[in-house]
């Protein structure tokens, strides 16, 4: 049986841009993979600042109720920007997220994935003009229970 | 004899009742530092994640920006206030191995008429984001309006949802992002 964690996120030449021309609608994102261990998570915890221990300590997330520690929402959001960044490239801007619903627990031992598709293109011309061309992409991660994020959505804007 | 089921339910009638309510128009909550690159860095490793836009001064300006921006999704980071400082009395009273910090800001503000309850969780957190922030900014988080107060029983206990909007500005107290963050306040079953 394969071992999702072993497999090999892209490696990014950021040197690449992506235009809003380029895209269509159907078009999908590559998928990103975000092993979770409890080392992970307390590198996250230190770094984003949510200290809460349902995030770091096993016996306190099963006191709550949650299976197991359990990965916190900018860790999860920042899964997210990371696999957009690297669609959208340096040029790109991300504009909003919605619809970032966390429906299960990610926890440690698991491995989250997070994927993406482009829902809608349009040109708004009420924004700057190098923030016309516009992406509204959905965007949701799963783990080995399903969809444990979103779907949701991340507004973006590529060059033209 | 059990107390009724519905008594958890009524104990969030008075918050629910201050829906529409600013619970934060007095106060602006200051992150604990400028943001710095090394706290970027750390933001980023545990994620992989290696955008030049936050690490690289050269690309940034390439970019239009006047240096290295930060994470979008890394905002609320920086507006968190210090777990302690200087003057304040020790958070860490216990040596209890799971005990909690007799203080903490991520519990954010009980305001008046919400019940006591031993967990919490975030559910959902929606940004717009304005503008660029970089490093050097100093950020803050302006107001809390509660903009849904729901009791609901769910798999791990009995609470509420609640929903909160509020911006966050800079060090000019400019507007840099607006946000809508939603948790879930319980007691856990087994203590409910």
């Amino acid at each position: 049986m394969k071992c999702m964690s072993h497999e090999q996120n892209p490696v990014i030449d950021w040197g690449q841009q992506r235009t809003w021309s380029e895209v269509a609608v159907g078009d999908t994102l590559p998928p990103l993979r975000f092993p979770l261990t409890v080392y992970r998570m307390v590198m996250a915890a230190g770094a984003n600042r949510d200290f809460n221990a349902i995030h770091h300590n096993t016996a306190h997330a099963q006191s709550t109720g949650a299976p197991e520690m359990y990965a916190n929402v900018m860790f999860l959001q920042g899964m997210w920007e990371r696999t957009v960044r690297e669609y959208i490239g340096l040029a790109g801007t991300l504009h909003a997220i919605r619809g970032f619903r966390m429906r299960s627990f990610n926890t440690a031992g698991d491995t989250v994935v997070v994927q993406g598709r482009v829902e809608r293109k349009w040109i708004d011309e009420g924004a700057d003009a190098a923030q016309r061309h516009r992406l509204e992409l959905q965007v949701w991660s799963e783990n080995r229970h399903g969809v444990s994020v979103g779907p949701g959505t991340v507004v973006v804007s590529l060059p033209a | 004899m059990a107390a009724p089921d519905t008594d958890w339910q009524a104990a969030w009638q008075p918050l629910v009742a201050r829906v529409g309510e600013d619970f934060g128009s007095a106060e602006t909550f200051h992150g604990a530092d400028a943001i710095d690159p090394s706290a970027v860095r750390r933001y980023l490793e545990v994620l992989e994640f290696d955008c030049p836009l936050h690490t690289d001064a050269a690309v940034a300006r390439a970019h239009g920006h006047a240096a290295p921006t930060v994470p979008s999704t890394s905002l609320m980071t920086w507006t968190l206030p210090p777990m302690w400082s200087p003057g304040q009395p020790p958070i860490f009273s216990s040596d209890t191995r799971d005990a909690e910090p007799e203080r903490s800001p991520l519990k954010g503000v009980r305001p008046p008429g919400m019940p006591p309850t031993s967990a919490y969780m975030a559910t959902d957190y929606e940004v717009d984001y304005l503008r660029p922030v970089q490093v050097g900014d100093r950020l803050a988080r302006r107001g809390n309006r509660l903009v849904r107060c729901q009791p609901k029983a769910t798999q791990v206990g009995r609470g509420a949802f609640t929903t909160w909007e509020y911006e966050i500005v800079d060090q000019h107290a400019e507007v840099v992002a607006r946000c809508r963050f939603s948790m879930y306040h319980y007691n856990p079953h087994a203590a409910a």
